[in-house]
């Protein structure tokens, strides 16, 4: 009897413990978005509309524009055609603009870019895990890393309406 | 005019039984896989959400169907699209067979030491400690006094 009640104990202590450490995984793990001044979480994504992988890595030395968005995101559509325009107006000082496709269906994302005449490239992010890393909680949102891969903006929600806070975050990045 | 609606609905009907003949299996069902698939942005199975990205979904689950994909085919499509994340149930190979049965060892191992212990307690009530004992002779003569005397 004393044996059983003892391994009942064990039993209940164990499994106190695995709840608890699920706790703490999950509380660890939690996506919180990156501070501003620190390094921008790598990736690298399938792109889309194009062959093979783009790695954030391998554009050190660029100011770069992360723009979240999905083809179901109605302030999507909005924001599409002032980056656009953005990326042509700065794509000759050497930013890098780059969408990233957020828990969206490929052919979707392939038709939302030709409607909107979407020309810099576009990264598939179909678990949302990288958006995940980056603590997106709903697109859009849009993030301005510097030559030195830091973090100067992030603007939550549609860019139209805060073009000055996207002009000073690609200002502040080419001064990088 | 009749000679061209007439025309119209055979044409239709054409369409519509080549398309039914062009399925070699039997085709699945939007309402079959939307309890299986999960929306990315809510959490929640298709069948149970409204929100922009499962309707977006649902659509193109609906457009693999008309193109007679199997429901394998259109679940493994949506795997590589968004991830195994997608899926409501794991799937039953690897890693992912643990989900299915350690709850089903959970539940053998509770009930084993349930009955393990129902049997010990059971056991100890059957036979308390000192039951089949004589009474010595003192206690013996007391008890025949008492009785005696109740006599």
């Amino acid at each position: 009897m004393r044996t059983l009640k003892l391994t009942g104990q064990a039993v209940a202590l164990a499994a106190v413990a695995g709840l608890l450490g699920l706790l703490v995984w999950r509380l660890t793990h939690q996506s919180h978005p990156p501070k501003l001044g620190g390094p921008a979480p790598s990736f690298s994504l399938h792109r889309i509309g194009a062959p093979g992988t783009l790695a954030l890595a391998s554009l050190r030395g660029k100011p770069v524009v992360l723009n979240f968005w999905a083809s179901w995101c109605v302030p999507c559509k909005g924001e599409a055609t002032m980056l656009e325009r953005a990326w042509l107006r700065y794509r000759s000082r050497g930013v890098v603009f780059l969408g990233i496709d957020y828990n969206d269906v490929t052919r979707d994302a392939r038709t939302f870019l030709s409607r909107h005449g979407v020309t810099y490239p576009t990264l598939q992010d179909g678990s949302g895990a990288v958006a995940d890393r980056y603590g997106v909680s709903a697109v859009p949102e849009t993030y301005v890393v510097d030559r030195r891969g830091r973090l100067v903006v992030h603007i939550v929600g549609t860019v139209v309406g805060q073009s000055g806070e996207l002009r000073r975050g690609v200002q502040a990045a080419l001064r990088s | 005019m009749t000679l061209r609606l007439a025309a119209v609905a055979l044409a239709a009907l054409a369409f519509t039984a080549s398309s039914a003949a062009a399925c070699a299996h039997p085709r699945t069902s939007l309402s079959y896989l939307e309890g299986q698939i999960m929306c990315p942005t809510c959490h929640t199975t298709l069948d149970q959400s409204d929100a922009p990205a499962a309707r977006r979904i649902k659509a193109q689950i609906g457009r693999r169907i008309d193109e007679c994909w199997t429901a394998d085919r259109i679940r493994g499509e949506l795997v590589r699209n968004f991830g195994a994340g997608i899926l409501a149930a794991p799937p039953h190979r690897g890693f992912d067979l643990l989900a299915w049965w350690l709850p089903v060892g959970g539940i053998v191992a509770a009930a084993a030491l349930l009955a393990l212990g129902v049997w010990r307690w059971s056991r100890a009530r059957e036979e308390p400690p000192g039951a089949d004992a004589a009474l010595d002779d003192e206690t013996e003569r007391r008890l025949d006094e008492l009785l005696a005397r109740l006599d």
